[in-house]
């Protein structure tokens, strides 16, 4: 029986004809931010698609909350989608485009009023609402887009590249009204190809490649259990030498490169918490350690050690 | 690991009948269509036939005109069957230009700009869409058949008296089914080519070229073929069969009588049925990845 509290994949497949969608898909997303992080054409979308029940699967089965796609008038009220496009019926304003949607939603015309206020307020859009969206922006259309797919109070929030074309002022405030939402549990799924937000806001991660999962989880667990790349820790200390000599007896240390400016070094180890206590070690026996921080625990290195190689390989 | 304490609380008010939400696209469009002057001023013109029709029915009960004319046998002309199904075959015209104008503009513009899956991520079937969109044909054709059709009728019937009403009774049921297979048709032909062909301009002169020559080409294979099978490809000689067998006209000495009204309700039953298959095939809820 499927929590009812997390979004379950079971060995989910979808095929276009015979085209593959995604191939196998077995996740279970708590609440919280995941991010879909995959090359073009790798199945974010489709998943995406999957989850607000657009989509069939061709095999398995999808549970949203305890809820079936094929059960619209539930699944809607929880789910709130922010297309990947632009999708505008023509002529309308920002606050019609809201409000409209609401309307279709099932609201009253009072409450779809105040719902769509609220939301647009949400989005800090309220001095253009009453402009067509003909004329706004590329980060304004986002912007509305995120008000119409949280107004109506979704438990989970799906957005297809919601952080494309907006300004960094108008991307820190989103991923700032991201992190509010996922704090009070909602669940927000995010698909993105810049990396480095995604490792800044994710609590979790979803790595596709040719319609595969090939890792989910929290980064540093996911990287953890990545043993054929080795982790990468700096050091930055007053006796590099010393320490690469000291740590290079270790089976699971496999390169030590000490810096060029003296005072630090590079580690390569496969067992990264054997490392740490063997640095505390040194660390206690005389040796002044400023920091140790990993160097490639973070989406980037995830997505070049994972997709990069068949990315390239095509 | 995080830890979510769960605070969010979603929208929890009264919704709306289920029934009545594909309303609500039929409002929008229909609010838009009103903005044009043009489509305004066409559908004003169409109560033209309307209003002289209401005006014959008067005189041809006028006992001052009867009377000034000398008329033979009190009236100017008889007010029958064939009166209302030629009044409903003006208006039929107009409902082709009608839906060939209006009817390209309710799908093409949401395919074209990407908005159906924003539609159908909502509890919104497929069938709700269509529903509301075929509202909105349907609306307008009703206003140019039916209702005026109906308004006659009760004219006539005023001033003739309850024995020639249910005597006739059969003539307001033709003018009611008759205008709703036409608006059925019409609506679901004009859905499915705009559904097929996004530019508006396209689709428009697709659905008048799906009608008239259609028609013309039916009358080329009837000729050719010695048959009368390529009436199947006329809409317009379709419905007049089918309005001849609601009217109860008689069928002989007139043109096309080889054709059968049977074979004429299949054919609108099949282009309805194949208009839905299309609409199936092209109103598809996923977000088309370009």
């Amino acid at each position: 029986m499927p929590a009812n509290d997390q979004i379950v994949f079971e060995n989910v497949s979808k095929f276009y004809g015979e085209v593959l969608g995604v191939n196998r898909v077995n996740v279970s997303i708590p609440p919280g931010i995941t991010s879909l992080v995959g090359p073009n054409g790798s199945g974010k979308t489709t998943i995406m698609n999957l989850m607000t029940g657009l989509l069939q699967p061709t095999r398995g089965r999808i549970s949203v909350l305890g809820i079936a796609p094929n059960e619209p008038e539930r699944l809607f009220r929880e789910v709130g989608y922010c297309t990947q496009f632009d999708s505008f019926p023509k002529g309308l304003t920002g606050y019609e485009f809201v409000y409209s949607y609401l309307r279709v939603y099932g609201c009253r015309h009072q409450e779809a009023e105040d719902l769509a206020w609220r939301a647009i307020e949400r989005v800090n859009l309220v001095e253009a609402a009453k402009r067509k969206i003909a004329g706004y922006s590329k980060g304004m259309r986002q912007r509305i887009k995120l008000a119409q797919s949280i107004c109506h109070g979704p438990s989970v929030l799906i957005l297809d590249e919601p952080l494309n074309g907006l300004d960094p002022l108008a991307r820190a405030e989103t991923i700032a009204l991201f992190r509010a939402l996922a704090q009070d549990g909602m669940h927000v799924i995010i698909s993105s190809h810049i990396l480095h937000e995604v490792d800044a806001i994710s609590d979790q991660v979803i790595l596709l490649s040719n319609g595969y999962v090939v890792a989910e989880g929290q980064i540093r667990g996911v990287r953890n259990e990545m043993q054929e790349h080795p982790m990468q820790i700096l050091i930055r200390c007053n006796k590099p030498s010393e320490v690469a000599s000291r740590i290079f007896a270790q089976e699971h240390v496999v390169e030590a490169q000490i810096h060029k400016d003296g005072l630090g070094l590079l580690v390569r180890t496969r067992d990264a918490d054997k490392f740490y206590l063997m640095l505390n070690h040194i660390a206690m026996n005389g040796v002044g350690i400023e920091s140790v921080a990993p160097a490639d625990d973070d989406v980037n290195s995830l997505y070049e050690y994972l997709i990069g190689s068949d990315e390239a390989s095509k | 690991m995080a830890v979510y304490k769960r605070s969010y609380r979603g929208y929890s008010g009264a919704y709306t009948p289920e029934w009545s939400r594909f309303l609500i696209l039929t409002r929008y469009a229909s609010r838009n269509l009103y903005r044009s002057k043009a489509i305004t001023g066409f559908l004003i013109a169409c109560w033209l036939p309307f209003v002289v029709t209401a005006l014959l029915i008067y005189l041809n009960h006028n006992a001052t005109i009867l009377s000034m004319l000398k008329t033979s046998g009190g009236q100017l002309f008889s007010i029958d069957a064939k009166f209302f199904k030629n009044f409903l075959q003006i208006q039929l015209s107009a409902a082709f230009i009608v839906t060939a104008f209006i009817g390209p503009g309710l799908i093409s513009p949401d395919l074209g700009n990407n908005a159906l899956v924003l539609y159908f991520c909502r509890p919104f079937s497929r069938a709700e869409y269509v529903l509301g969109k075929l509202a909105v044909i349907a609306q307008l054709l009703s206003l140019l058949t039916w209702i005026p059709g109906l308004i006659l009728f009760g004219i006539q019937a005023s001033l003739v008296g309850w024995t020639w009403t249910i005597d006739n009774l059969f003539i307001a049921s033709a003018i009611f089914l008759g205008s709703v297979i036409l608006i059925l048709v019409l609506s679901l032909l004009a859905l499915a080519l705009s559904a097929w062909v996004k530019w508006k301009p396209v689709a428009g002169a697709l659905v008048l070229g799906v009608i008239f020559l259609g028609a013309g080409f039916g009358a080329a294979i009837n000729g050719v073929m010695r048959t009368q099978l390529g009436h199947l490809l006329s809409i317009p000689i379709m419905f007049e069969k089918v309005l001849d067998s609601l009217f109860r006209l008689d069928q002989t000495n007139r043109i096309y009588s080889e054709f059968s009204p049977a074979l004429a309700w299949l054919g609108l039953l099949g282009i309805a049925g194949a208009c839905l298959y299309l609409l199936s095939r092209k109103l598809r809820a996923y977000e088309v990845v370009r």
